[in-house]
């Protein structure tokens, strides 16, 4: 069901307020929105995606633009039993991308741990009629009792939406894919799993090329896996990886064939006096994204979001803490192990506002220029009709407001991994295990 | 401090154990990260129990006048050769390594236990970053079944298909 909702204009923050979507079932493991925001993917631990469009205007209903609804549903990967080595193969969806709209259909990736596919999703809305040698059940007409001809016409029909899978490329990861990425060139994208990048056409499937291979000769020197790997948004030549390790390494494709050595190498030294038993997990990078304008990189590691100016790689230009009183508790995270949750992070359409994930459902975003910060939260009580998301607070120490929380009381079963920003507009998708909340501010 | 080693350590060979039973198959990052964290707390641990042997050796003498000097330089010695050696020990069975502590700690206890002077822990407190060759072996123990040649039974080392050198320092009496 959906509920819209209006902003108050007179509130200095930006506000938010919530056109709630319940999705039922599975965990949701990866949202996306198209490239002009008309449709959100989702991806969920039952390898079903779910498809969702916006409503356009209309004259009749104006309150009723912006809702998004369901639109295809498909059954993407199903479990898979590798012989070879007795291993079950998730089906569960890691990622989805878009494809950039060339046509009336819709292409999207989506990948589980060891297949990329390729899927189509088309509309329906017309039928052929009047065929000459079958009637309108299918049946083959005798064809003594055909006397005239006729061409067929197109009769419209209840609109349907199919998914059909185009291309599946397999059988080209031993470790299992963590991202996918489509190059601005249209032709090619990636795929990355712990140890190694590949490099595919979207038209053929049973080649294609490794371009980063971190692979160790002896696996006991291991030190590093590759974590996430984007393109370039606008220079087809170019894409980044992260590791483990916490740094970052630019490549280009027209240096060599295989691009083991980076062009550049982005890491911050390690400050010394945070050094722990868990500081290893927490430097890992769970997610890279390049901003939209190409210039800016952003990753994000347990407790912080940064970002890179691509012409600097000694240090980050911004750092944002976004739940830095979980510092102290990392023992008992490592022991629940949500120290090893991976958050992803997300861009505004305009490069000026980050978002991310953090526990309790609740999720952050940093303004880039006015140096705020708000934390809201994604649950059903907060998402009534036409409610303002109220700005949440996390109580660190001694007393605690009335409308604080403290860290204690944190549900860490309740985390936002995922979530994904439109395009162009101020409208967010929020994944809460597996409900998923859709946000917008909306002008009166 | 060496508590909380031991326990961090414990928490992550559990953990590494469960990966395996996992859905999916081996998770390549998660078991890396499982054991770096483990091999830093395992560090601490057996540097916090050198430490604590080798100050109980100075303070029993075990051999006669004559010779206090001998068990001295050794106790002295053995923090440095002792790690280089404990280092090549690695490819063991984690159970093993308790119990190999539950050993010594056993021998040491007769001991009176001598408070821990602070300068030799606070350096002790930081993990170190270890050289490669530890990452090594200890891929290895995590890969490879190590087979005890005594079935289980007895609590001495077992040794293992992997060499390693054998000679070690033993704390006498």
């Amino acid at each position: 069901m959906f509920t819209r909702i209006i902003r108050d204009p007179a509130s200095p923050t930006e506000e938010v307020s919530a056109l709630l979507c319940s999705v039922a079932a599975d965990i949701i493991s990866t949202v996306e929105f198209n490239s002009t925001g008309e449709l959100l993917a989702t991806g969920d631990k039952g390898g079903r995606v779910v498809v969702f469009q916006r409503e356009q205007e209309s004259k009749n209903q104006p309150h009723r633009r912006g809702e998004y609804n369901v639109y295809s549903t498909f059954q993407s990967h199903e479990p898979e039993f590798d012989y070879l080595k007795s291993l079950e193969i998730e089906e569960k969806i890691n990622k989805i991308r878009w494809l950039p709209q060339q046509n009336a259909a819709y292409f999207l990736l989506s990948t589980n741990d060891k297949t990329v596919k390729l899927w189509k999703i088309s509309e329906r809305d017309k039928r052929p009629e009047g065929y000459n040698l079958k009637d309108e059940d299918g049946r083959i007409r005798d064809p003594a009792t055909i006397t005239t001809l006729r061409v067929p016409v197109l009769q419209p029909m209840d609109l349907m939406v199919e998914a059909t899978p185009r291309r599946v490329f397999s059988n080209a990861h031993t470790y299992h894919i963590n991202s996918i990425s489509v190059n601005s060139d249209y032709e090619t994208f990636m795929s990355t799993d712990d140890l190694r990048i590949n490099l595919w056409n979207l038209e053929i499937t049973n080649r294609s090329f490794n371009i980063v291979d971190i692979k160790p000769a002896n696996m006991e020197e291991l030190t590093e896996v590759i974590t996430a790997a984007e393109f370039h948004p606008h220079q087809c030549n170019t894409f980044v990886y992260s590791s483990s390790k916490g740094s970052i390494r630019l490549c280009d494709m027209r240096a060599s064939a295989l691009c083991d050595n980076h062009s550049k190498f982005f890491e911050e030294p390690e400050d010394p006096s945070n050094r722990s038993f868990f500081s290893e997990i927490i430097s890992s990078i769970s997610d890279v994204k390049f901003s939209h304008s190409g210039r800016y990189l952003m990753t994000r590691d347990y407790l912080t979001v940064k970002v890179w100016d691509l012409n600097m790689e000694s240090k980050p230009l911004e750092t944002y803490q976004v739940h830095d009183y979980l510092r102290s508790k990392l023992c008992s995270l490592y022991e629940n192990d949500c120290i090893f949750d991976k958050f992803e992070c997300v861009w505004n359409g305009s490069d000026s506002v980050i978002m991310t994930g953090s526990y309790n459902n609740f999720f952050r975003m940093f303004d880039r220029n006015t140096k705020r910060d708000v934390t809201l939260e994604a649950s059903r009580e907060n998402s009534k009709p036409r409610a303002i998301l109220k700005p949440r607070k996390v109580c660190v120490g001694g007393k605690r407001r009335k409308d604080e929380i403290s860290v204690d009381s944190l549900d860490f079963s309740k985390k936002i991994i995922h979530t994904a920003w439109h395009p162009s507009e101020n409208i967010i998708a929020v994944a809460a295990t597996n409900n998923l909340y859709i946000f917008q501010d909306k002008v009166n | 401090m060496d508590v909380e080693a031991k326990r961090i350590m414990a928490l992550s060979i559990s953990k590494l154990y469960s990966l395996r039973t996992q859905r999916g198959g081996l998770k390549l990052h998660r078991s890396l990260l499982l054991s770096m964290t483990m091999r830093a707390a395992r560090d601490i641990y057996h540097t916090a129990q050198l430490l604590r042997d080798a100050e109980e050796e100075q303070v029993v003498p075990c051999a006669p006048d004559a010779a206090p000097e001998e068990p001295m330089e050794i106790s002295k010695d053995s923090p440095q050769t002792l790690t280089p050696k404990e280092v090549a020990m690695k490819p063991q069975e984690p159970k093993e390594t308790l119990e190999e502590d539950k050993e010594n700690r056993c021998a040491s206890e007769r001991h009176s236990r001598k408070r821990r002077g602070k300068t030799a822990l606070e350096t002790d407190f930081l993990p170190l970053k270890k050289a490669k060759m530890e990452t090594d072996e200890e891929k290895q123990h995590l890969q490879g079944e190590v087979l005890r040649t005594n079935n289980g039974n007895s609590c001495r080392q077992a040794e293992t298909l992997t060499a390693f050198p054998t000679n070690r320092t033993i704390v006498a009496c």
